[in-house]
Protein backbone atom coordinates (compact mmCIF):
# COMPACT_ATOMS: atom_id res chain seq x y z
CA UNK A 1 0.00 0.00 0.00
CA UNK A 2 2.59 2.56 1.08
CA UNK A 3 5.01 1.12 -1.50
CA UNK A 4 2.35 1.67 -4.13
CA UNK A 5 1.86 5.29 -3.06
CA UNK A 6 5.63 5.89 -2.96
CA UNK A 7 6.11 4.51 -6.47
CA UNK A 8 3.32 6.70 -7.81
CA UNK A 9 4.57 9.96 -6.34
CA UNK A 10 6.29 12.15 -8.91
CA UNK A 11 9.85 13.43 -8.77
CA UNK A 12 13.06 12.22 -7.19
CA UNK A 13 13.49 10.82 -3.69
CA UNK A 14 13.63 14.25 -2.02
CA UNK A 15 10.47 15.47 -3.69
CA UNK A 16 8.75 12.20 -2.89
CA UNK A 17 9.80 12.53 0.76
CA UNK A 18 8.51 16.09 0.86
CA UNK A 19 5.16 15.16 -0.67
CA UNK A 20 4.91 12.20 1.75
CA UNK A 21 5.48 14.51 4.69
CA UNK A 22 2.79 16.88 3.46
CA UNK A 23 0.40 13.95 3.00
CA UNK A 24 1.10 12.68 6.53
CA UNK A 25 0.55 16.13 8.03
CA UNK A 26 -2.65 16.56 6.05
CA UNK A 27 -3.90 13.20 7.32
CA UNK A 28 -3.12 14.10 10.93
CA UNK A 29 -4.87 17.44 10.48
CA UNK A 30 -8.01 15.82 9.09
CA UNK A 31 -7.99 13.28 11.93
CA UNK A 32 -7.59 15.91 14.68
CA UNK A 33 -9.94 18.42 13.14
CA UNK A 34 -12.77 16.26 11.87
CA UNK A 35 -12.51 12.53 12.54
CA UNK A 36 -11.61 12.48 16.25
CA UNK A 37 -14.11 15.15 17.32
CA UNK A 38 -16.74 13.13 15.53
CA UNK A 39 -15.66 9.80 17.03
CA UNK A 40 -15.14 10.96 20.58
CA UNK A 41 -18.74 11.32 21.75
CA UNK A 42 -19.41 7.83 20.42
CA UNK A 43 -16.83 6.35 22.78
CA UNK A 44 -17.48 5.91 26.49
CA UNK A 45 -14.53 7.87 27.90
CA UNK A 46 -15.89 11.29 28.61
CA UNK A 47 -19.23 11.17 30.37
CA UNK A 48 -18.79 12.99 33.63
CA UNK A 49 -22.29 13.74 34.84
CA UNK A 50 -24.67 11.64 36.85
CA UNK A 51 -28.03 11.31 35.22
CA UNK A 52 -30.92 8.96 34.95
CA UNK A 53 -30.61 8.02 31.31
CA UNK B 1 -5.42 -3.85 -19.61
CA UNK B 2 -4.54 -7.01 -17.77
CA UNK B 3 -4.82 -9.00 -20.99
CA UNK B 4 -2.27 -6.79 -22.77
CA UNK B 5 0.24 -7.10 -19.96
CA UNK B 6 -0.12 -10.86 -19.98
CA UNK B 7 0.36 -10.88 -23.69
CA UNK B 8 3.50 -8.75 -23.47
CA UNK B 9 4.96 -10.88 -20.74
CA UNK B 10 4.44 -13.97 -22.82
CA UNK B 11 6.11 -12.55 -25.93
CA UNK B 12 8.93 -10.72 -24.17
CA UNK B 13 9.76 -13.48 -21.74
CA UNK B 14 12.42 -15.32 -23.75
CA UNK B 15 14.47 -12.25 -24.77
CA UNK B 16 15.53 -10.14 -21.70
CA UNK B 17 15.94 -11.71 -18.25
CA UNK B 18 12.54 -11.54 -16.54
CA UNK B 19 12.16 -8.95 -13.76
CA UNK B 20 12.89 -10.52 -10.36
CA UNK B 21 9.68 -11.99 -9.02
CA UNK B 22 8.79 -11.03 -5.53
CA UNK B 23 9.27 -13.77 -2.98
CA UNK B 24 6.12 -15.65 -2.20
CA UNK B 25 4.74 -14.05 -5.32
CA UNK B 26 1.21 -13.39 -6.35
CA UNK B 27 -1.92 -12.08 -4.75
CA UNK B 28 -1.56 -13.71 -1.36
CA UNK B 29 1.68 -11.94 -0.43
CA UNK B 30 0.27 -8.62 -1.59
CA UNK B 31 -2.88 -9.14 0.45
CA UNK B 32 -0.87 -9.99 3.56
CA UNK B 33 1.38 -6.98 3.13
CA UNK B 34 -1.57 -4.63 2.58
CA UNK B 35 -3.28 -6.10 5.63
CA UNK B 36 -0.13 -5.62 7.67
CA UNK B 37 0.18 -2.03 6.58
CA UNK B 38 -3.47 -1.39 7.39
CA UNK B 39 -2.96 -2.82 10.88
CA UNK B 40 0.09 -0.63 11.44
CA UNK B 41 -1.92 2.33 10.23
CA UNK B 42 -4.78 1.47 12.59
CA UNK B 43 -2.29 1.30 15.47
CA UNK B 44 -0.89 4.71 14.58
CA UNK B 45 -4.38 6.20 14.31
CA UNK B 46 -5.32 4.84 17.74
CA UNK B 47 -2.09 6.26 19.15
CA UNK B 48 -2.97 9.60 17.63
CA UNK B 49 -6.42 9.36 19.15
CA UNK B 50 -4.90 8.96 22.60
CA UNK B 51 -2.72 12.01 21.96
CA UNK B 52 -5.81 13.86 20.79
CA UNK B 53 -7.91 12.89 23.81
CA UNK B 54 -5.35 13.48 26.52
CA UNK B 55 -3.36 16.36 25.11
CA UNK B 56 -4.87 18.20 22.18
CA UNK B 57 -8.36 18.56 23.67
CA UNK B 58 -6.71 20.12 26.75
CA UNK B 59 -4.86 22.61 24.59
CA UNK B 60 -8.04 23.61 22.79
CA UNK B 61 -10.19 23.64 25.93
CA UNK B 62 -7.73 25.65 28.02
CA UNK B 63 -7.50 28.23 25.28
CA UNK B 64 -11.28 28.49 25.09
CA UNK B 65 -11.69 28.54 28.89
CA UNK B 66 -9.15 31.36 29.20
CA UNK B 67 -11.01 33.33 26.58
CA UNK B 68 -14.39 32.84 28.23
CA UNK B 69 -12.93 33.49 31.70
CA UNK B 70 -11.36 36.74 30.55
CA UNK B 71 -14.69 37.76 29.14
CA UNK B 72 -16.41 37.24 32.48
CA UNK B 73 -13.67 39.13 34.34
CA UNK B 74 -13.85 42.00 31.86
CA UNK B 75 -17.58 42.04 32.31
CA UNK B 76 -17.19 42.21 36.08
CA UNK B 77 -14.60 44.96 35.84
CA UNK B 78 -16.67 47.17 33.55
CA UNK B 79 -19.88 46.67 35.38
CA UNK B 80 -19.60 48.54 38.64
CA UNK B 81 -23.28 48.94 39.40
CA UNK B 82 -25.49 46.30 41.00
CA UNK B 83 -26.42 43.72 38.41
CA UNK B 84 -28.50 40.62 38.51
CA UNK B 85 -26.91 37.23 38.09
CA UNK B 86 -25.71 36.81 34.56
CA UNK B 87 -25.82 33.12 33.83
CA UNK B 88 -25.01 33.20 30.16
CA UNK B 89 -21.31 34.01 30.29
CA UNK B 90 -20.65 32.12 33.49
CA UNK B 91 -21.53 32.74 37.10
CA UNK B 92 -18.06 32.71 38.61
CA UNK B 93 -14.87 30.81 39.21
CA UNK B 94 -14.15 27.72 41.23
CA UNK B 95 -10.83 27.56 43.07
CA UNK B 96 -9.78 24.27 44.61
CA UNK B 97 -6.25 24.59 45.98
CA UNK B 98 -5.94 20.83 46.54
CA UNK B 99 -6.57 20.14 42.85
CA UNK B 100 -3.79 22.55 41.84
CA UNK B 101 -5.51 23.61 38.66
CA UNK B 102 -6.01 27.33 39.06
CA UNK B 103 -9.44 28.75 38.50
CA UNK B 104 -12.26 27.03 36.70
CA UNK B 105 -15.00 29.00 35.06
CA UNK B 106 -18.49 27.81 36.02
CA UNK B 107 -21.39 28.07 33.63
CA UNK B 108 -24.97 26.95 33.57
CA UNK B 109 -25.60 23.42 32.32
CA UNK B 110 -23.62 20.22 32.01
CA UNK B 111 -23.91 19.40 28.33
CA UNK B 112 -20.88 17.78 26.75
CA UNK B 113 -20.56 20.66 24.34
CA UNK B 114 -20.30 23.13 27.20
CA UNK B 115 -17.97 21.09 29.39
CA UNK B 116 -15.69 20.50 26.40
CA UNK B 117 -14.70 24.15 26.62
CA UNK B 118 -12.60 23.42 29.69
CA UNK B 119 -15.09 24.72 32.20
CA UNK B 120 -17.28 23.30 34.96
CA UNK B 121 -21.05 23.39 34.74
CA UNK B 122 -23.75 23.40 37.35
CA UNK B 123 -26.56 20.92 36.90
CA UNK B 124 -29.88 21.92 35.46
CA UNK B 125 -30.89 18.37 34.64
CA UNK B 126 -31.79 15.85 36.07
CA UNK B 127 -31.59 17.79 39.33
CA UNK B 128 -31.72 21.54 39.31
CA UNK B 129 -28.72 22.84 41.21
CA UNK B 130 -29.00 25.54 43.82
CA UNK B 131 -26.70 28.53 43.50
CA UNK B 132 -24.22 29.64 46.15
CA UNK B 133 -26.34 32.74 46.76
CA UNK B 134 -29.36 30.64 47.68
CA UNK B 135 -30.37 30.34 51.31
CA UNK B 136 -30.43 26.56 51.21
CA UNK B 137 -29.59 23.92 48.68
CA UNK B 138 -26.92 21.99 46.89
CA UNK B 139 -24.67 23.68 44.35
CA UNK B 140 -23.81 20.70 42.13
CA UNK B 141 -21.08 20.81 39.51
CA UNK B 142 -19.56 18.58 36.86
CA UNK B 143 -16.34 18.83 34.84
CA UNK B 144 -14.03 16.59 32.85
CA UNK B 145 -11.61 14.22 34.53
CA UNK B 146 -9.42 13.80 31.43
CA UNK B 147 -9.14 15.74 28.23
CA UNK B 148 -11.05 18.90 27.41
CA UNK B 149 -9.23 20.81 30.12
CA UNK B 150 -9.42 17.96 32.66
CA UNK B 151 -10.54 20.46 35.28
CA UNK B 152 -11.44 17.84 37.88
CA UNK B 153 -8.52 15.54 37.12
CA UNK B 154 -7.17 15.73 40.68
CA UNK B 155 -10.50 15.29 42.40
CA UNK B 156 -9.05 12.27 44.23
CA UNK B 157 -6.60 14.60 45.98
CA UNK B 158 -9.43 16.22 47.90
CA UNK B 159 -9.57 15.30 51.57
CA UNK B 160 -11.92 16.13 54.38
CA UNK B 161 -11.41 19.73 55.43
CA UNK B 162 -9.96 20.92 52.10
CA UNK B 163 -11.25 24.21 50.84
CA UNK B 164 -13.41 24.68 47.77
CA UNK B 165 -13.75 28.37 47.04
CA UNK B 166 -16.27 29.79 44.66
CA UNK B 167 -15.70 33.32 43.45
CA UNK B 168 -18.53 35.48 42.17
CA UNK B 169 -18.49 39.11 41.24
CA UNK B 170 -19.08 40.27 44.79
CA UNK B 171 -18.45 37.33 47.09
CA UNK B 172 -16.10 34.53 47.96
CA UNK B 173 -17.96 31.41 49.06
CA UNK B 174 -15.66 29.22 51.08
CA UNK B 175 -16.75 25.60 51.32
CA UNK B 176 -15.07 22.80 53.25
CA UNK B 177 -15.05 19.21 52.02
CA UNK B 178 -16.76 16.90 54.53
CA UNK B 179 -17.35 13.70 52.55
CA UNK B 180 -16.18 11.94 49.40
CA UNK B 181 -17.56 9.02 47.46
CA UNK B 182 -14.77 7.58 45.34
CA UNK B 183 -17.02 5.35 43.24
CA UNK B 184 -20.70 5.41 42.52
CA UNK B 185 -23.05 4.50 39.73
CA UNK B 186 -23.54 7.01 36.96
CA UNK B 187 -27.26 6.83 37.67
CA UNK B 188 -26.83 7.94 41.24
CA UNK B 189 -28.61 11.27 40.97
CA UNK B 190 -29.35 11.21 44.71
CA UNK B 191 -25.82 12.54 45.13
CA UNK B 192 -27.13 15.85 43.78
CA UNK B 193 -30.12 16.09 46.10
CA UNK B 194 -30.63 19.38 47.98
CA UNK B 195 -29.77 17.42 51.11
CA UNK B 196 -27.30 14.76 49.98
CA UNK B 197 -28.17 11.99 52.45
CA UNK B 198 -25.40 9.72 51.21
CA UNK B 199 -22.85 12.19 52.47
CA UNK B 200 -24.25 11.78 55.97
CA UNK B 201 -26.12 15.08 56.18
CA UNK B 202 -29.80 15.09 57.03
CA UNK B 203 -30.58 18.78 57.46
CA UNK B 204 -30.97 21.41 54.78
CA UNK B 205 -27.86 23.52 54.38
CA UNK B 206 -25.64 25.16 51.83
CA UNK B 207 -23.80 22.33 50.15
CA UNK B 208 -21.53 21.97 47.14
CA UNK B 209 -21.19 18.76 45.14
CA UNK B 210 -18.45 18.06 42.61
CA UNK B 211 -18.94 15.17 40.22
CA UNK B 212 -16.70 13.71 37.54
CA UNK B 213 -15.90 10.33 36.07
CA UNK B 214 -13.69 7.64 37.55
CA UNK B 215 -11.43 5.65 37.21
CA UNK B 216 -9.21 8.02 35.24
CA UNK B 217 -9.41 7.68 31.45
CA UNK B 218 -12.79 5.95 31.61
CA UNK B 219 -16.38 6.82 32.41
CA UNK B 220 -17.45 3.66 34.18
CA UNK B 221 -18.26 5.24 37.55
CA UNK B 222 -18.66 8.67 39.07
CA UNK B 223 -16.55 10.32 41.75
CA UNK B 224 -18.41 12.62 44.12
CA UNK B 225 -17.09 15.16 46.61
CA UNK B 226 -19.37 17.02 49.02
CA UNK B 227 -18.60 20.25 50.78
CA UNK B 228 -20.50 22.57 53.00
CA UNK B 229 -20.42 26.35 53.26
CA UNK B 230 -17.99 27.58 55.87
CA UNK B 231 -18.33 31.32 55.37
CA UNK B 232 -18.93 34.05 52.82
CA UNK B 233 -16.48 36.90 52.34
CA UNK B 234 -17.13 40.12 50.53
CA UNK B 235 -14.87 40.81 47.57
CA UNK B 236 -12.77 43.92 48.27
CA UNK B 237 -11.41 46.41 45.77
CA UNK B 238 -8.24 44.43 45.10
CA UNK B 239 -10.16 41.15 44.94
CA UNK B 240 -7.93 39.87 47.76
CA UNK B 241 -8.54 36.13 47.86
CA UNK B 242 -9.58 34.45 51.11
CA UNK B 243 -6.90 32.90 53.32
CA UNK B 244 -7.37 29.44 51.76
CA UNK B 245 -6.13 30.67 48.39
CA UNK B 246 -3.12 32.60 49.63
Amino acid sequence: MYGFIWRHLPGNTWIKALISLVLVLATVYVLFQYVFPWAEPLLPFNDVTVDNQ
Amino acid sequence: MAATTDHEEQTDAPAPPPPPRRRGGGGFATAVSVLGELLITAGLVLGLFVAYSLWWTNVIADREADKQGDKVRDHWAEDRGPVGLDTKDGIGFLHVPAMKNGEVLVKKGTSTKLLNNGIAGYYTNPVKSALPQDEKGNFSLAAHRDGHGAKFHNIDKLRKGDAIVFETKDEWYVYKVYATLPETSKYNIKALAPVPKESGRTKAGRYITLTTCTPVYTSRYRYVVWGELDRVEKVDDERTPPAELR
